[in-house]
């Protein structure tokens, strides 16, 4: 049942990451409910399809091809966005990438660096992007980081990426803390997801889906839209306006840690 | 009583590293203070960890003070350089991962312990330290990370966050929690926080790793 007026119509929000997997899925869930929805893809190849899709459904988004951890490139994609739709109430930053086994001791630099620029440096730069357009939002203004199970419990086989899973959760504490005079609100989604990158995780090691299932309550992997884009689509929305700092664990119940 | 000399390193916050090295001594433990110069790179802090067990025949334990004296200082995001975010995130992992490798190196042949001195900023989050809470919260879990990847070579890892009053954040107890210590606080690095950390380096909590205890005298109850 869709509400009379969508519970994000007029607003306007940029999703990192959104050419695939969990960021698609929170970009169509968003615009499904009624937001402006810029896809931003580090390549136009895969966002200008997902921007595509929307449109073909009657809703509204763009692809704004972004390196969002090129400084100037996420600049100029939060300019073009304001510029399109005269504003930007939601920054979802969800792009990741270096989830690839490693052992800490041997750790390759270029691995860490990967890590690092994706998960963190591009939430701080998120962030301060769109710091001056959230506030000016005031109870409207939303950042979402999207975070994992991992940057609570840590993980042994890709141990970085906890850390920096985590580091994001405590970003998004203190930003919480920082914006909340202003009624702004920031949040982080730890979420389990059917995406590429666990398609790819699945065909090297085919037993770990039964296991993942086996260790989920809801005995079953998540729809990056309907499961992961509808929990973006409170926290992003004005239902959600007195829950901040939190991490709302979107797996089916697998991790019960928090 | 552990076998081996404790290796103290990382940040040298005023106070906290001298009153932990001077704690753990209380203890009965052997300490030995490792630089903070070289800890940007990975195979100086092998050497010093080698002359360690040159000089003393083995490692008993390793403690890491991750958070940096100058990372603490308090700025809105909207005012936070690049190079300002880098030299808190980024150097605090880094530095972090340098002596996590190299503490694997030589606790692995005997197993053995380390600890971590992180922060309650990363567990509470503040305003104004966004950077430091993320690299406080990296460090944390980084901890727990290793601790289940090294559970099988023997090495456990865990962490100690203080009261922040040992932190040179400006941030008070009552400003992360809902309620005041519930020992009084903010208790003395020498006297408090080292014989916790002498506790997770020896043979009694030989079956604890990856977890966080607060060294605060009942603030942070989460969990």
């Amino acid at each position: 049942m869709s509400p009379a007026v969508p519970s994000l119509a007029g607003r306007t929000a940029v999703v990192t990451g959104a050419g695939q997997g969990v960021g698609e899925g929170i970009a169509r869930a968003l615009a499904a409910a009624g937001a402006n929805v810029v896809v931003a893809a580090r390549r136009a190849v895969t966002g200008e399809p997902v921007a595509a899709a929307i449109r073909a459904d009657g809703h509204e988004a763009v692809c704004i091809e972004t390196d969002c951890t090129d400084r100037e490139a996420l600049a100029a994609c939060v300019d073009a966005t304001v510029a399109r739709y005269g504003g930007l109430e939601v920054m979802v930053h969800n792009a990741f990438s270096g989830g690839r086994a490693h052992r800490i001791e041997d750790l390759d630099p270029d691995l860490w660096h990967e890590n690092s620029r994706t998960g963190v440096w591009a939430s701080f730069l998120a962030a301060q992007l769109a710091a001056p357009h959230l506030l000016a939002a005031g109870t409207a203004g939303r950042l979402l980081l999207v975070t994992s199970p991992a940057g609570v419990e840590g993980s042994a086989a890709i141990p970085v990426y906890g850390a920096v899973k985590a580091a994001q959760r405590a970003l998004a504490k203190s930003l919480a803390r920082e914006w909340g005079p202003h009624g702004v609100t920031v949040n982080c989604i730890a979420p389990v997801a059917e995406t590429p990158s666990l398609a790819g995780a699945f065909a090297a090691r085919p037993e770990l889906k039964a296991a993942v299932e086996r260790r989920t309550a809801l005995g079953r992997i998540g729809d990056a839209e309907h499961d992961i884009g509808g929990v973006a689509v409170f926290l992003a929305g004005p239902a959600a306006g007195y829950v901040t700092g939190q991490t709302v664990v979107c797996d089916g119940g697998s991790f019960l840690g928090l | 009583m552990l076998s081996g000399p404790v290796v103290v390193t990382g940040a040298d916050v005023p106070g906290l590293r001298a009153g932990l090295a001077a704690g753990l001594t209380v203890t009965g433990a052997t300490v030995v203070d490792l630089p903070v110069h070289a800890l940007d790179d990975r195979s100086a802090v092998d050497a010093a960890f080698a002359a360690v067990v040159r000089d003393h025949g083995r490692v008993g334990g390793v403690v890491h003070a991750a958070l940096e004296p100058d990372a603490g200082v308090r700025m809105p995001i909207t005012e936070v350089d690049d190079a300002g975010f880098d030299a808190v995130w980024e150097r605090t992992l880094g530095r972090t991962l340098t002596v996590l490798g190299a503490a694997h190196g030589v606790l692995r042949p005997t197993g053995g312990a380390i600890v971590v001195v992180g922060s309650m900023v990363g567990l509470a989050g503040a305003a104004g330290l966004a950077p430091y809470a993320a690299a406080a919260e990296g460090v944390r879990v980084l901890a727990k990370s290793a601790a289940r990847q090294w559970g099988p070579d023997g090495v456990r890892v865990n962490v100690v966050v203080p009261a922040p009053e040992h932190e040179p954040t400006g941030v008070r107890s009552p400003e992360l929690a809902l309620s005041p210590p519930a020992l009084g606080g903010p208790g003395d690095p020498s006297a408090d926080l080292a014989p916790i950390v002498a506790w997770l380096l020896g043979e009694s909590a030989h079956f604890v790793t990856g977890v966080t205890v607060p060294a605060d005298g009942g603030v942070w109850m989460a969990g």
